[in-house]
């Protein structure tokens, strides 16, 4: 299974690359420009991107799982690779709702890593995900229903921009009456944060926070915040991201410790 | 503590009359577990069109004002029963489970009851 493959090579773009893997069956992580797709005898396992809130922000900053039973999970299964049964054999959580969020948050870092469709950057044969084996799901599955969200999205409000840029609302405009969850996503648009950050605020998947978003923005409420003046650009933009380093995931985990300090 | 396909099996296997059941994340209309669909009754084509369904109550509630949430959504057809209940709970939110009937065979009441029963073991 960890043979070394060199034909995803070939491919122009990241989904076509994923279905050569897939062909192959190979085991190993493909690292793209937004985010990093899991495979397990080619089908994915697991997706990470920066765009999207990863499983245990999901799990701990709503609530499912306390901070510290998640560390305690990471801290016991990271290495063997099976944080994820940690924490059903711990009864933290139970197997169905593992389930159901691993794969929201394996779909909505998905659409962030395909959306973006350009040519893969890395695969590194036999690489596993800390998490552990949760569920799979076939390549051809993962690229339609990207497909299908990025349609559903441009039926809303056909202005992609709104995914990446920070926004801001437009002055003036009369919000009254808004559903719950588009008027708590409309009170986090403050002309600095982009949809990522505003997800994450949310400790909400992040495509989820674009549907309501773009409504925001055919409503009329939301906008594309005007550039920033470079010279006070707070650090590089996640469009800049090069994620040629494939173990993000330990980074992470080590800043979110770091900050826990 | 059951995961998301021993759910699924058990509403096909003790729920009388049931044909075919998902469970469906209804912001982008995806499947996230299906049973017992063929090729004649695509599930994940129905998952995305229920998932206009439950949008579409969701905003005529909001239009009149209602502040009411909806437990299940239930269409009849000539031969066939049609439910969808929507998840509670933490991780439920913006779920619901679409379960397809056999008219002749189902028991309406005791389907509601025993699908409440699968969503609480589910625990999402």
């Amino acid at each position: 299974m960890t043979r070394v493959t060199t034909t995803w090579t070939t491919h122009e773009t990241t989904s076509a690359a994923l279905g050569a893997l897939a062909a192959e069956g190979a085991t190993g992580a493909l690292s793209g420009e937004r985010g990093i797709v899991y495979l397990a005898a080619g089908r994915v396992v697991h997706v990470e991107s920066a765009f999207t809130p990863d499983l245990g922000a999901l799990l701990t900053r709503s609530g499912a799982v306390a901070a510290d039973g998640w560390w305690d999970a990471v801290d016991r299964g990271g290495r063997q690779a099976r944080v994820g049964h940690r924490l059903v054999d711990s009864g933290r959580l139970a197997a169905g709702a593992l389930e159901v969020c691993h794969l929201g948050a394996l779909f909505d870092a998905a659409y962030f890593v395909l959306a973006h469709d350009t040519r893969a950057h890395r695969f590194r044969p036999g690489a596993v995900h800390w998490l552990g084996a949760v569920r799979s799901v076939p390549v051809d599955v993962v690229v339609r229903e990207c497909g299908r969200r990025r349609a559903l999205l441009d039926r809303i409000w056909p202005d992609p921009d709104i995914d990446t840029v920070p926004l801001t609302r437009v002055p003036d405009a009369g919000a009254a009456a808004l559903p719950v969850r588009r008027g708590r996503t409309l009170t986090q648009v403050d002309g600095v944060r982009t949809a990522s950050q505003i997800a994450s605020a949310l400790a909400c998947r992040t495509y989820h926070t674009l549907v309501e978003l773009r409504r925001l923005a055919a409503d009329g409420l939301v906008t594309a915040a005007p550039p920033a003046p470079a010279s006070v650009a707070p650090g590089p933009s996640p469009r800049d991201v090069v994620w040629d380093d494939p173990d993000t995931a330990l980074l992470r985990r080590l800043r979110d410790a770091l900050e826990a300090l | 503590m059951a995961n998301l396909e021993t759910s699924l099996k058990e509403c096909l296997s003790s729920i009388d009359g049931a044909k075919a059941a998902a469970l469906v994340d209804y912001t982008s209309g995806m499947a996230l577990g299906t049973l017992g669909g063929t090729k004649d009754f695509n599930l994940e084509v129905a998952a995305a069109g229920n998932t206009d369904v439950v949008r579409s109550k969701l905003r005529t509630m909001e239009h009149l004002g209602l502040k009411e949430e909806i437990e299940d959504i239930l269409i009849t057809l000539n031969t066939q029963y049609h439910m969808i209940r929507l998840l509670k709970g933490r991780g439920g939110n913006g779920l619901f489970l679409y379960l397809v009937l056999d008219a002749s065979r189902a028991n309406l009441a005791m389907a509601r009851h025993q699908l409440r029963r699968i969503e609480t073991e589910l625990e999402v």
